[in-house]
C-alpha cells in the first residue's frame, strides 16, 4: 500500500474514533464525514473511496458508513 | 523609525495603580497622583527630578543611596523620596542648600572609592554615577583616594555577553533586586557586610558557573559600568535607536535595536513594551549576532540537481530560472503538484504574500505552516469550543490570577520573560498546578513550590483534564450561572453526562495516568475554587495524537468554572515562535483564508477573488504531513519553503528526507545554509528581522511592528523575492512596502480592519480583533460573549495512543526546548549561546540508567520503531522512570530520527510528546549519523566551491 494510502486509513479510523465511534457509530461517521470534506484535499477523498471501492481493508465500521453513504465522492 | 539614543526616562519607582487619587505640591508644582505611589515618582510626574543611584522604576523602591532625600514641610529630617509615599497635602522641596549639601557629602564618599577613568570607561556618556555626580555639583574628594578601596578588584569575564567589574560597584543593589523582582532567578546577593559589601553570583562564583540565566536584567539596571555589555565594551555606546520586535519566541518582546551606523551594537528591552514591560532573555537580548554571521548566504543559487555544486545567480536569474520549473512541473504532474510552506519566523506581510501566490499564482490551496506541528491543535480546539484560534488574554493578565495551571508548558525556558511574570505572581501567593511528565523548573525553584504536581505519564492528557472535569462536575464546583448565561445547554448536559461517568473519576484514571486520585481531586478542588484561575499550556498538550482533544479538554474547564471573559483567568496557548501566531492568522492553513475563514465559504471566497483578480480553488490544499507523503509518492513535486527547517524540525527525519529527495525542485528562502536547503535546488538568501519592515504577532494577540535597523544583506527583503516570483508566474503584485500589504490585509480581514502601520506607530501595538467594535484592539477576548455566540463544551473522550512503552521499546521519550538554545537551533547555535548547551543530550532517570548500566556522560543509543540516534545521557531526576527527555536544538542530535509519525487526529500535529524507544549503552554513532556526517560534508563541499568559483554566476 503507498504511503500516503495507508496514512489516509489511519487518519480516517482516527477522526472517526475521536468523534466517539465507539458510543454511537453513525453520529461519529456523519461527524468524520464532515470533518473529512472540511480539512482533506479532494486527490485525499477520492484516494480513500478507491481504497474503499477496491475492498477497503482495515477500514473501521463509521469510515465504512460513511463512504458508503456517499460522502466524499470522487469528482 | 531611526531615534537618536538617549536613555528612557526613569521615574525612579514602579507605578501604582489606585482608584484614589492624591494631591501634593512638589517645588511649588501641584500634582495629582495615585494613593501609594512614592514622592519620588510624583516628582518625576511633576517634570521636577530627583537624584538618585540605587532606585530605577522597575523595581520596588530600597533606600540605600541616601541621595534621593528631600525636605517635606512639617517633618523633621530629609527622608528618602523613594521610600516616603505621597500624601494629600504634603509641601515637598527636592533643592535646598542643605539637600544640596548632604548631596555632595554622599556622592564624595561614593568617589572616594570609584576609578576616576570616565573618559576611557566603557559607559562614558551613559552611566547614571557620572550625571548624578553631575547634578549633585560634586567638586573635590576631600577624603583623598589613598586609603582602602576596591580598585584593585579583577572583572569577571566568563559571561560571554557582559562583563562584571566589582571595582566600580557602589553596592546600590539594583542588580540583586532585578535578578529577583524582574527575573526571579536569585542568582545574585550581597556577600559580606559593611566595607567588605559585594555583589556575589550563586555561591561567590563567577557568572557563567552561577544560576545566572544571562537575561540582562542586571545590566540593564546598573547604573556604573560594573555590569556593561561587551558590545559597548568594544564599540562604545550608541547613537542611534529603532524600537523593534524580537524574532526568537512567542512572547514577541519589544527591544531597542541601538546602533551605530548600520551596526547593532545592544539590544535594550523596551520599557514601554506590552508584553515583555522592559525585560528579555538571554536569547532575544544576547543573542542578535547571528543575523551578520559569516554562514549568512547573501546571494541566489541554483543547481539542477542536490549532488550539484551551487551556481551564484542574480536575483533576475533565480527568479526565471524557479517561475519555469514551476510552472514546468505543473505542466506534467499537474495543478496540485506543488505547494509551499510559509515561515512562522517571517513577517505577517511575508507570509500574507506567500499564501497569495499559492492561491492566486499556483492555483491551489496548498500552503501549510509549522504551526502544523506545534499549535494547529489549539487553532482546532479553540475555535471548535471558544470559536477563536486564539488565546485570550495579555500576558499581564497573570497578575491578577490566584489559581495558575500550568499544563505540557516549560515557560521559564521557553517563554523566559512569560515565566518571569508568572514567578513574580507566584511569589505574591498565587498558586501553582503543573501537570507534566517532567519536574519543570516552576516544580520547585526559589520561592516558588508547586501546590500540585501532577507528573502524569506521557500520553494521557486527556483522561487527566477529564478526571479534573469529572471532579468538578460531580463535586458541584461548577460555576452554573456562568455556564446558563454563556453556553450552548443542550451540548453542556450531553457533556456532563459524558464526564460524570465512573469512568473518568481520578480513582479510574489513576491507574492510566500514574497520578494519585487524591492529588488529582485536591488539584481539581484548587482550581475550581480560585477566584480567578487562568491555564497556560505549551506542546506538551498538542503535540499527541489527541492534543485537539486535549486543548478541548482545556477550554470546556475554564467554562465550567467560568474562568473566561475578564483578566486573570483565560485560555493561554503558549505559542512557540515570534510569529507563528500571525502566520495562521495570515492564512497559512491549507483550508482557510486569511481570519481563519474556510475555503468553502463563498462570500469570503468572493472577497478575495475581487481583491485579487482571480478564481480561487475551494478545495482544501495538502497539509505539510500530506505533502511529504505525495512526495515520497510521486504526486507532489516542488516546494517553497519559507523560512523553514522541515529537515530538521519535522517527525521521523527519514521519511522527510525521503520526501525532500524525491522533489524535482525544492525552493529554499532562508538566511543560512539549513537542514532543508541540503536538499534544495533554489536557495533565495532571506533577510533577517533587523534588515526588513513588517509585524509580528505574538502569543497575545499582540500586533508589533518590526523595523529595519540595517538594508537586508541579500540587497532585497522577503517579500520582495515573494512579490518577484509571483510577478514572473503572472501573478501581479505591486507593493512599494509592507505597509501597502497591511493595509491589504486590513481590508480583507474583519478581526484587522483597524490595523496599520500609523496606529502601531502611534500606540506601539495592538492587540487583534482591532476594527470599528475595538479600535484599539482587545486585550481580553470572550468579555461579553463568545467569538462562536455561545460556548461549547466537546466531548472529550481519552483514547489511547497507539504509541505504547512495550517490550522492544520499553521507554516512552518525549522533547521539549531550553533557555539558551531556540529550536532547530540556526540562530542561536551561531552565537554565544552555545556556551550553554553545546549538544542535545538525553535525560534519564537514575532507575532507569542503572538498569541499562548507562553513566552519566556515556554515548547511549535511542532507537525507536522509526530509527535510532546516538547522543550522551545525563541522569536526571526531572524525568520519571520510564520517561527519558531530549532536546532537537542541534542537527546532529538527531531527535527526529526516533520521532514518528503518529500524529493528532484533527490535524496532524505530530505526536513528538510520546515516543516508545529503547536505550542502550553504545561505543559509535547511529548509522543514521554517520550518513547524515557525509551528506552535510558533501553539501558543504558543494556550497563551498560555489562560492569559490563565481565565474559560473550566470551559466545556468
Amino acid at each position: 500500500m503507498p504511503a500516503q494510502v495507508e496514512h489516509l486509513v489511519t487518519m480516517a479510523n482516527q477522526i472517526a474514533l475521536n468523534f466517539g465511534e465507539r458510543r454511537n457509530m453513525p453520529l461519529a461517521s456523519e461527524r468524520a464525514a464532515a470533518h473529512i470534506e472540511k480539512f482533506w484535499t479532494r486527490a485525499m477523498r477520492d484516494q480513500l473511496v478507491k481504497y474503499w471501492q477496491d475492498g477497503g481493508e482495515g477500514l473501521s465500521p463509521a469510515v465504512e458508513l460513511l463512504l458508503q453513504q456517499g460522502v466524499s465522492n470522487p469528482a | 523609525m531611526l531615534q537618536y539614543y538617549e536613555p528612557e526616562k526613569d521615574y525612579g519607582t514602579p507605578a501604582v495603580v489606585s482608584t484614589n487619587q492624591v494631591s501634593l505640591s512638589i517645588d511649588g508644582i501641584e500634582v495629582s497622583v495615585p494613593e501609594g505611589t512614592s514622592v519620588m515618582r510624583a516628582a518625576a510626574l511633576a517634570g521636577v527630578k530627583v537624584p538618585k543611584l540605587c532606585a530605577t522604576d522597575s523595581m520596588e523602591h530600597f533606600g540605600s543611596c541616601r541621595i534621593c532625600t528631600v525636605e517635606i514641610a512639617g517633618r523633621k529630617g530629609y527622608p528618602t523620596s523613594c521610600t516616603t509615599l505621597a500624601e494629600e497635602g504634603m509641601a515637598v522641596n527636592t533643592h535646598t542648600p542643605e539637600l544640596a549639601r548632604l548631596r555632595r557629602n554622599v556622592m564624595e564618599l561614593y568617589i572616594s572609592d570609584h576609578p576616576l577613568d570616565c573618559l576611557t570607561c566603557p559607559t562614558n556618556g551613559d552611566c547614571e554615577l557620572q550625571d548624578t555626580a553631575g547634578e549633585v555639583g560634586l567638586r573635590d574628594v576631600r577624603y583623598g583616594f589613598d586609603g582602602a578601596n576596591h580598585l584593585h578588584k579583577e572583572k569577571d569575564t566568563s559571561n560571554p555577553y557582559f562583563t562584571f567589574d566589582p571595582s566600580k560597584c557602589i553596592v546600590c543593589s539594583r542588580c540583586v533586586r532585578a535578578c529577583e523582582e524582574t527575573q526571579g532567578t536569585f542568582a545574585l546577593t550581597i556577600d559580606g557586610r559593611g566595607f567588605d559589601s559585594k555583589v556575589s553570583a550563586g555561591m561567590d562564583e563567577d557568572f557563567l558557573a552561577s544560576e545566572c540565566v544571562s537575561c540582562g536584567a542586571c545590566v540593564k539596571a546598573c547604573p556604573t559600568a560594573t555590569l556593561t555589555e561587551n558590545t559597548i565594551i568594544e564599540h562604545g555606546v550608541p547613537d542611534n535607536s529603532v524600537v523593534t520586535t524580537c524574532a526568537y519566541c512567542g512572547v514577541g518582546c519589544a527591544f531597542k535595536a541601538e546602533v551605530k551606523g548600520n551596526t547593532v551594537v545592544r539590544m535594550t528591552p523596551y520599557k514601554d513594551g506590552k508584553a515583555n514591560e522592559g525585560h528579555a532573555c538571554v536569547k532575544g537580548r544576547f543573542a542578535f549576532g547571528y543575523a551578520t554571521h559569516p554562514d549568512r548566504i547573501t546571494q541566489p543559487m541554483i543547481r539542477d540537481s542536490i549532488d550539484d555544486p551551487w551556481q551564484v545567480v542574480t536575483w533576475e536569474q533565480v527568479i526565471d530560472f524557479t517561475a519555469k520549473r514551476l510552472r514546468e512541473i505543473q505542466g506534467q504532474h499537474g495543478r496540485n503538484s506543488i505547494g509551499a510552506i510559509t515561515s512562522s519566523r517571517c513577517t505577517n506581510e511575508e507570509v500574507y504574500l506567500v499564501q497569495k501566490l499559492v492561491r492566486a499564482g499556483f492555483g491551489n490551496n496548498n500552503v501549510d505552516t509549522c504551526a502544523r506541528v506545534c499549535h494547529s491543535p489549539t487553532g482546532f480546539g479553540l475555535k471548535t469550543t471558544l470559536g477563536e484560534s486564539a488565546g485570550t488574554q495579555t500576558f499581564a493578565s497573570v497578575a491578577k490570577a490566584d489559581v495558575i495551571v500550568v499544563m505540557g508548558a516549560n515557560p521559564t525556558e521557553a517563554h523566559p520573560v512569560f515565566g518571569s511574570r508568572l514567578k513574580k505572581r507566584l511569589r505574591e501567593g498565587a498558586k501553582l498546578i503543573v501537570i507534566d511528565p517532567r519536574s519543570i523548573e516552576l516544580v520547585s525553584s526559589p520561592h516558588i513550590s508547586a501546590s500540585h504536581h501532577l507528573d502524569l505519564r506521557p500520553g494521557t492528557n486527556v483522561a487527566m483534564l477529564n478526571a479534573l472535569a469529572h471532579v468538578i462536575v460531580t463535586e458541584g464546583l461548577h460555576d452554573e450561572a456562568f455556564i446558563t448565561r454563556r453556553c450552548e445547554e443542550a451540548a453542556f448536559k450531553e457533556w456532563v453526562d459524558f464526564i460524570s461517568e465512573s469512568g473518568h473519576a481520578p480513582e479510574e484514571a489513576e491507574a492510566m495516568t500514574g497520578v494519585a486520585a487524591a492529588e488529582v481531586r485536591a488539584a481539581a478542588r484548587l482550581y475550581a475554587s480560585a477566584p480567578n484561575g487562568a491555564i497556560y499550556y505549551g506542546l506538551g498538550v498538542t503535540e499527541h495524537s489527541q492534543g485537539s482533544t486535549a486543548v478541548m479538554g482545556i477550554a470546556n474547564l475554564a467554562m465550567l468554572t467560568g474562568n473566561i471573559g475578564r483578566e486573570g483567568v483565560g485560555v493561554n496557548p503558549m505559542r512557540g515562535q515570534n510569529n507563528v501566531q500571525g502566520s495562521c492568522d495570515m492564512g497559512s492553513f491549507p483550508h482557510e483564508l486569511p481570519g481563519y475563514r474556510h475555503l468553502s465559504d463563498d462570500v469570503t471566497r468572493a472577497l478575495f477573488e475581487k481583491e485579487w483578480q482571480v478564481e480561487l480553488d475551494p478545495e482544501p490544499g495538502m497539509r505539510i504531513p500530506n505533502m511529504f507523503d505525495a512526495a515520497v509518492d510521486g504526486d507532489f513535486r516542488a516546494l517553497y519553503c519559507q523560512g523553514e527547517d522541515v529537515a530538521q524540525s519535522d517527525p521521523n527525519t527519514q521519511h522527510i528526507q525521503a520526501a525532500l529527495t524525491a522533489l524535482d525542485c525544492l525552493i529554499v528562502q532562508d538566511i543560512f545554509l539549513n537542514e532543508t536547503a541540503k536538499f534544495a535546488h533554489v536557495f533565495l538568501p532571506g533577510a533577517s528581522f533587523l534588515e526588513k519592515d513588517g509585524t509580528f504577532i505574538n502569543a497575545e494577540r499582540r500586533i508589533s511592528p518590526v523595523r529595519q535597523v540595517m538594508p537586508p544583506l541579500s540587497g532585497k527583503g522577503d517579500w520582495e523575492v515573494t512579490m518577484a516570483l509571483a510577478n514572473a508566474l503572472d501573478c501581479p503584485m505591486d507593493y512599494q512596502h509592507p505597509s501597502q500589504i497591511m493595509d491589504e490585509i486590513a481590508r480583507l480581514t474583519p478581526t484587522f480592519t483597524g490595523v496599520s502601520y500609523d496606529k502601531l506607530d502611534k500606540l506601539g501595538s495592538v492587540q487583534w480583533p482591532c476594527n470599528d467594535d475595538a479600535p484599539l484592539g482587545t486585550p481580553t477576548m470572550h468579555v461579553d460573549e463568545f467569538v462562536r455566540g455561545e460556548g461549547f463544551f466537546a466531548l472529550t473522550e481519552f483514547v489511547p495512543t497507539d504509541e505504547h512503552a512495550n517490550r522492544k521499546f520499553p521507554l516512552l521519550m518525549t522533547t521539549g526546548r531550553i533557555l539558551s538554545q531556540y529550536n532547530v537551533g540556526a540562530q542561536t547555535r551561531r552565537t554565544e549561546n552555545t556556551r550553554w548547551h553545546e549538544e542535545d543530550v538525553l535525560d534519564i532517570h537514575a532507575h532507569d540508567a542503572q538498569e541499562r548500566g548507562i553513566r552519566e556522560g556515556d554515548w547511549v543509543g535511542i532507537e525507536s520503531r522509526a530509527g535510532n540516534t546516538v547522543m550522551h545521557a545525563r541522569i536526571s531526576d526531572r524525568v520519571r522512570p520510564g520517561v527519558v527527555y531530549t532536546t532537537f536544538h542541534h542537527p546532529e542530535s538527531g531527535a527526529n530520527v526516533v520521532t514518528t509519525d503518529n500524529s493528532d487526529w484533527a490535524t496532524n500535529c505530530p505526536e513528538y510528546k510520546v515516543t516508545a524507544v529503547q536505550v542502550s549503552k553504545v561505543t559509535q554513532p547511529s548509522n543514521w549519523q554517520a550518513r547524515q556526517q557525509q551528506f552535510d560534508q558533501r553539501q558543504q563541499d558543494l556550497l563551498a566551491s560555489s562560492r569559490e568559483a563565481p565565474e559560473h554566476a550566470g551559466t545556468s
